[in-house]
Order: C-alpha cells, then structure tokens, then sequence
C-alpha cells in the first residue's frame, strides 16, 4: 500500500456501521480459549454432571423412595444441562478478562478497531458459544440416563441463550472489575452457586417453605433452570412468559452497564 | 569481621531440623489463613448448600438411614468431604503453584531433608483439612444435631482422611506441571472418589457388586469411620477401615519421601 503523506487519514481502513470481520475474530478467540483444552474444559464438566446424577440416583434408590426415582432424574437433567452451560459461560468470560489483564496483554483488545458494543458482542458471542457446546456435550450423555423429550424448540433456545448470556454478562462485569482470581472466585463461591443450587436446580420449589419460594421469585437463575427444563419436560414451576420477560429485561440491563464500562475504559483503560 | 575457620564450618543439626520443619509448617498453614475467605469461608458455604439441596430433594418422603434421620446420616458425609477436598487443595497448589511461579528453589535449597519437606506440607494440609472440618460441623450444627458418640474415632479418621489426602495433594502437586492437570486429577480421580464413597447413600443396602466396588474405594473408609464417630453406626468394617487408612499414608509417606529424595519434576 502507498503512504501518501500529508494526507494519512485517505488511508485509514474504513469499516461499514459493522466491523464484521472483528467481531468474528472476537467471537471466534473467545469461544477457542473457553474450549481449547477440552480434556477438561467438556470432559470436566461431564463428569461431574454424570456424579451428580448417579450420586442422587443412588442417594434415592437406597433411601426407599425409588418409584419417583425416575422422575427425579428427568427433572435435574435438563437443570445441569443449563447449569452446566451457564458455568462455563461466567467462567469463560470472567477468565479471559482477569487472565489478560494480569498477563497485560488486555491492549490487544483495547487497540483493536472495535466499537464498545461490538466488544460487548464479541466478548457475549464467544462465551454463549463455549457454554453451549458444554451444555450439548452434557446433554448428550445425560441421555443415556435420563429421559429427555424436547417439548419446544424455540424455548430450548430462548432460555438456554438467556441463561448462557446472564451469565457471560456477569462473568464480563466481574471480569473487568476483579483484580485478582479471589475475587472471581467469591463471586462464584458467594454469588452464582448459591443463586443456581437454590432455585430449584435438584428439587422442586414447592419443597420450599412459603417464604422460600416468595424468594426465589426474585432469583433471574430460577427462571433460567425453569424455563428450560419446561422446553425438555413441558411443565414448570413459573410461566415460561414471566420468565422470558424477567430475563430479557436483566439481561438489557446488564448488557447496557456493560456497554457503558466498555465505553468509558471502565478499570481498563488508566 | 574476621572469620576463623572454625566458623566457616558447616552449620550442624540434629536427626530432625526442628527449626525448618516448623517455619516450613507455618508458611503453610500461614499460607490458607491469609486467604481464609476462599478457604474457609468458602467450603461452609458450599456444604451448606449441598445439605439444603440433598434435604430439599429427598423430600420428606425418606425414611431412617443407618438408624438415624438422613440429615443426620448426610452431615457427617458432608463434613469430611470439605475436609478431605480442603487437605488435598493446600498441599497440590501450594507445588503447583511454586513450581509455575518459579519459587520451588525456596523449598529445595534450605537445608531441610526429604523426610522434612514431606512432613512439613503434609502436616499443612493437615491443618487446613481440620480447620475447615471444625468451620463445616459448627456451621452444620445449627441445621442438623451433631451427637459426638465416639470422640477417638471421629479424632482418629478426621486426622487419617486429611493426611492422606493432604499427601495425595503431594503426589499430585509434584506430578502436574500445568493447571490443567491439576485440574484433571482432581475431576477425574479426587471427585468422583470423594462423590462415590457413600457420603450421600448408604452402602448397605447397594447391591452386591456396587457395594463391593464401593468397599474396594479408601474414601469410603474415611467417611465411614467418621460417620461412626459421629452417629455411631458404621456400614463397614471399623478395623479395616483403620488398617487401610494407615497402609496408605504409610505407603504415601514413603512415596514422597523418594519424589523429594530424587527431585523429579522439581529439580533439573
């Protein structure tokens, strides 16, 4: 390419409304880093999704309640499929922040002719991506043990997308506030474990007491579990339309609060 | 200053560097109390979480285990699980950790033994596993009733399941040289035979085969005996249990013994 100079600004690089190709390369290193390793970024997950059913499957067979045994199962697959997901989704996201920043080399993407929403859309893309090759791969194995129907196919989509993206959100507004791995690691601990295990992901919330279950009305993840498990069973404990809206209207939040962080350097830029 | 030779000689111990074998005690156990959120704190609440998940699946619907209430027969279980997960953690990361950052020479180069340096990390992750056992049962004990019904035994397989683990931790963290394989070792084998071991179920009433391969895993032992302790009911044999807990870390000890006497994977 010829420099004219004097005039360096005729050959800068111009992108349409759009910078495509760079939110494909986002998308696409984001989605990489979150599976590259996939001795233990799927295989461990599967794994322990397998533990945890035949730990409950055995936990009801010997406790004398075994007719609702099967039921039981049906009804934490499709939990840990969407459970699973989501974990991989915040992890993902939080990670790739935190790991750039500590290694310095988070300028790549600060330099990068991204726009904020672009970078928002990478970032999302990517780790919606990782988490849903996660909660396939589970569910693929999961099969074998569990007796799964898809009853719908649009919220199969929809909750799983929701999910996937509450959580990368999350992951990316912890990622770029953390400074170490503690505190990624206490939002986990303190946060998202607890939101997840206490809205119905291995019982039902009726088995809560009233109080509990007012709770867990407020918890965006109880919709998540909820709203997919009715996309593989057909029945939930909330209706899916309250779900749906609940989840759009956080995920708009967090997204807009990630765009404006983005916008502003937020703990990125000094 | 002037030395005279007879200064210059060589500093002199007796069998065991009490000094090194201390400080080196300390820096571990130093080491999770600065963080004591993440290892304390943490594996509370996740053991909380898991009692209120099993409770609430289960229902009311189950009948005794064992001859107690489920929640009573799980608490134990739980107990020792964050024990055991907490030992292994602070010995594996503490050499996996020194071996990526570089700083494992702070380990090798004082004049400590082999035999040391094992006893040293080992009783770290000792400590830690106790630590978080009594931070799990007082937080338990508000939910469930704790009965104590045979102190030596729950003192005797708390103190084995922890060293035993903690020098797993030893093994693992001298083996793995990238935290993927740390990570592996702990999916793979340290879950599944922590999850596996009859924490959540009993094993008598598994069938045959089941209940075999479940014997034939040392964490059920562990579990087992310190159920006793606690509730005093035991699926297996208490004996056995002992014998194999001590063939173990007898049998580790000596492993890691020879790791450090050879310095593999640490020294070049």
């Amino acid at each position: 390419m010829s420099a004219v100079p004097g005039s360096p600004i005729s050959n800068l690089r111009r992108f349409g409304p759009v910078n495509w190709m760079g939110l494909f390369t986002l998308m696409q290193r984001e989605a990489r880093r979150g599976l590259q390793d996939y001795n233990y970024q799927i295989l461990g997950p599967v794994v322990s999704s397998l533990l945890y059913l035949a730990v409950f499957h055995l936990a009801l067979r010997t406790t004398g309640t075994a007719d609702s045994n099967a039921d039981l199962l049906n009804f934490i697959a499709p939990g840990l499929i969407i459970f699973v997901a989501c974990e991989k989704a915040f992890e993902c996201a939080a990670g790739s922040f935190i790991f750039d920043k500590h290694e310095r080399i988070i300028a790549d993407l600060l330099m990068a002719p991204l726009s904020p929403a672009e970078r928002v859309l990478g970032y999302l893309g990517g780790c919606c991506l990782a988490g849903s090759a996660v909660g396939l791969a589970v569910a693929l194995v999961t099969l074998f043990f569990a007796d799964l129907s898809l009853h719908s196919v649009g919220t199969l989509i929809f909750f799983g997308l929701m999910g996937t993206m509450l959580h990368a959100l999350i992951g990316i507004l912890v990622g770029i506030w953390a400074e170490k791995w503690d505190s990624f690691a206490a939002v986990h601990t303190f946060l998202l474990l607890p939101l997840s295990f206490l809205s119905g992901l291995f019982y039902r919330v009726e088995n809560l007491p009233e109080a509990g279950q007012a709770l867990v009305r407020f918890n965006p993840v109880f919709y998540v579990i909820d709203g997919f498990r009715f996309s593989l069973t057909g029945t939930g404990s909330a209706n899916p339309m309250t779900g749906a809206g609940i989840l759009l209207a956080v995920n708009t939040v967090l997204f807009a609060l990630t765009y404006v962080w983005f916008r502003r350097g937020y703990r990125l830029k000094p | 200053m002037q030395h005279s030779p007879s200064n210059l000689a060589p500093r002199h111990y007796g069998a065991i560097n009490w000094i090194g074998l201390y400080t080196l005690y300390r820096k571990e156990v130093r080491r999770f109390l600065a963080v004591g959120t993440q290892t304390v704190l943490a594996p509370m609440v996740t053991t909380l979480l898991f009692l209120a998940v099993f409770v609430l699946a289960m229902g009311h619907a189950v009948d005794l285990v064992g001859g107690v209430p489920y929640m009573e027969f799980l608490a134990p279980g739980l107990i020792m699980m964050a024990m055991t997960q907490n030992a292994f953690a602070n010995t594996s990361s503490s050499l996996m950790i020194a071996k990526i950052q570089g700083n494992i020479v702070d380990l090798l180069m004082p004049p400590l033994t082999a035999f040391e340096i094992t006893l040293g990390l080992a009783l770290g992750g000792l400590t830690r596993g106790i630590v978080v056992g009594l931070a799990t049962a007082a937080a338990i004990w508000i939910f469930v009733p704790l009965h104590l019904s045979h102190v030596w035994a729950m003192v005797f397989y708390a103190a084995m399941a922890s060293l035993m683990l903690a020098q797993l931790g030893v093994v693992a963290g001298i083996y793995a040289e990238k935290f993927d394989h740390m990570a592996a070792v702990t999916n793979f084998i340290i879950t599944p035979l922590a999850f596996l071991s009859g924490t959540f179920y009993s094993t008598e009433r598994l069938p045959d085969f089941g209940r075999l391969l479940a014997h034939l895993n040392p964490f059920f032992y562990m579990i087992d005996g310190f159920r006793y302790g606690l509730i005093g009911h035991a699926d297996g044999s208490l004996l056995l249990g002992a014998v194999t807990l001590i063939a173990v870390n007898l049998a580790l000890l000596v492993a890691n013994y020879l790791s450090f006497e050879r310095g593999s994977r640490m020294k070049p």
